[in-house]
């Protein structure tokens, strides 16, 4: 059974969006193996170098221009989507589990009438049956799912799930165009709106020692500070202490704050969320502390230590002050 | 202007505790599972009934689920939520998020919606996949990830958060569907006198008849799903564990970061 896989592309300001590059590289593979095309579906307006960018990964592109899509909303992308359908005849769409992937995936789906599974960390085509990887419970367990369709099967991968597309091979730049009724969408993009940054940067920080629940109370949060100003380094944060304004937004380690690498990097009390996974995962060395020896974060750690942040870093301050 | 709030919240077992897989190998055990709301929806609820305070209306807590998911209805109704349904759909594991959510767009089609909103993620399956299908099913505009919400003129304006800190803003026009992100309040804790009062407050109970089918079946997708497996995923878990007492730990790690360079104090 022949598949072809349609990879949406993502950008934002000009720019690609890396995760569009893992959805490539598991789009080939699955249209490889299910005798299919790839395309990568880009729309934009004004995108022309975006497209060139694409193709450079030795992918084709189907080029979408339209002013209507200048900027992304879920409305207008599935629109634009749609009208690949009875030309591209696509088995599978694929999208990133960002922000904008699962905003307009579901969309899709409801839209099409079309099975959904998103969040995948692996995908696998057996004959014309989606195998689906997925991780739940806070990553602790796994679980597969098949699913048996005619329609499209949409699927959003999780960022970092794959290794991306390397430059290579050139594809060609396809216009394509399809009718776009603005009218029908009720959703306006307005703006961006960006941080103003008057703290720190943790980003730039060779060590970082990251705060979580763990801590419990925030009179606790000068435990951890004590300790990062000890190693020298810069507080930062998991998600739910930036939540509860006990440090602020800026601080956040994860998708939706901060992409920190130093090269020591502590986590205190954070049991690894996939959001704040995201965020460290690619520090030079990684040392968590958590009282739940299953917690996912001692998976991308190079030293865990299974204890009460509370009681361990002051063990460790008598330790290192001591000699 | 008076807002018909609709908020769908869902119960999930409590995701900081150990799980195990169940005898078929196809779901967790789940006969001692400590169950929760979901934490996303915590915040939905909260945001609900922040709208209806500042503008006036209802709000209608919604769950597809057993019977164990009304303590989560009443804790819904104690903190501000004037009705409760529960739609009685009882597969415990529910890994269809099409069919959720074909469900709850048919339960909210039939009563009336201004804003309809719901968690951004579950905490067991992590789709974020529910919220903007059902808006689909309902053929309303939706926003997800929504860290603000202002009313405006016959639409809302909302604020979606983007990776790395950045806002996108948007406007919808109502009914709309907004799926709202972790933090965007600080959830209120039940006044004692209100609890009392929920737990005799009625719940109404959907059927698949009340909606017009025979059974829930009717609301799947034309395909089918299935899981073929649950595990324990295993240890990629590079960490070379540090165990003893903590003060072994604390000698070890200490011993660690003077050899890595970490520290040169002292």
């Amino acid at each position: 059974m022949v598949t072809n896989v349609l990879a949406v592309a993502e950008h934002r300001e000009g720019r690609v969006v890396g995760a569009t590059y893992e959805l490539v590289a598991k789009g080939r593979e699955l249209a490889a193996k299910a005798g299919g095309t790839l395309h990568v579906a880009l729309l934009g307006h004004g995108v022309g170098a975006i497209a060139a960018e694409i193709a450079s990964r030795g992918v084709d592109v189907l080029h979408v221009e339209h002013a209507g899509l200048a900027a992304y909303t879920a409305g207008g992308y599935a629109q634009a989507l749609s009208g690949f359908r009875p030309n591209q005849n696509p088995g599978v769409i694929l999208l990133a589990h960002t922000t904008q992937g699962y905003d307009l995936a579901p969309r899709l789906a409801a839209e099409w009438n079309a099975p959904i599974v998103a969040n995948c960390t692996d995908l696998f085509l057996e004959g014309g049956v989606l195998v689906a990887h997925r991780k739940i419970l806070n990553d602790k367990m796994a679980i597969e799912l098949e699913v048996r369709s005619e329609q499209p099967y949409i699927v959003t991968l999780r960022p970092g799930s794959v290794k991306p597309a390397a430059s290579g091979g050139q594809g060609s730049v396809i216009r394509v165009d399809v009718p776009l009724d603005p009218a029908k969408n009720g959703r306006t993009f307005l703006g961006y709106e960006k941080p103003q940054v008057q703290d720190i940067d943790i980003a730039s920080a060779d060590i970082v020692v990251s705060a979580g629940r763990g801590i419990q109370k925030k009179e606790n949060l000068k435990v951890v500070e004590e300790f990062a100003r000890a190693l020298g380094g810069v507080v930062g944060a998991s998600r739910p202490l930036t939540d509860l304004e006990w440090l602020p937004k800026t601080r956040q380690v994860g998708q939706s704050g901060k992409t920190v690498r130093p090269k020591l990097y502590v986590a205190c009390g954070i049991s690894g969320a996939m959001q704040h996974i995201a965020g460290m995962k690619d520090a030079g060395l990684i040392l968590a502390v958590n009282t739940d020896p299953s917690a996912p974060i001692f998976e991308v750690a190079h030293y865990g230590v299974v204890a009460n942040v509370l009681e361990f870093i002051p063990a460790l301050l008598k330790e290192l002050k001591g000699h | 202007m008076a807002l018909n709030i609709i908020v769908c919240l869902k119960q999930v077992p409590n995701p900081d505790l150990q799980f195990q897989v169940s005898g078929d190998g196809k779901d967790i055990k789940r006969d001692a599972l400590n169950y929760k709301v979901n934490g996303a929806d915590e915040y939905a609820l909260e945001e609900a009934v922040r709208l209806k305070e500042k503008h006036g209306g209802t709000v209608t807590a919604v769950t597809a689920g057993p019977k164990r998911t009304e303590q989560m209805l009443r804790e819904a109704l104690a903190k501000g939520a004037d009705k409760a349904v529960r739609v009685v759909f009882e597969d415990p594991a529910a890994v269809d998020a099409f069919q959720v959510a074909k469900i709850l767009a048919a339960t909210i089609a039939k009563r009336p919606h201004d804003v309809v909103l719901t968690g951004v993620q579950s905490d067991d399956h992590a789709y974020s996949a529910t919220g903007a299908l059902a808006a689909g099913f309902l053929g309303v505009p939706h926003a997800s990830v929504v860290t603000r919400i202002e009313v405006t003129d016959g639409g809302v304006k909302a604020w979606r958060e983007l990776e790395g800190g950045d806002q996108e803003v948007v406007s919808l026009a109502l009914p709309a569907l907004l799926t709202i992100q972790f933090g965007i309040n600080q959830p209120r804790y039940a006044p004692l006198p209100a609890i009392m009062k929920a737990a005799r407050q009625p719940i109404e109970e959907v059927t698949s008849a009340a909606l017009g089918q025979a059974s829930w079946d009717a609301f799947r997708g034309p395909y089918s799903i299935v899981v073929r497996r649950m595990s324990t995923p295993p240890l990629k878990g590079h960490a070379a564990m540090i165990g003893g007492s903590v003060a072994d730990q604390a000698k070890a790690v200490a011993v660690l970061l003077r050899e890595k360079g970490f520290y040169r104090g002292g």
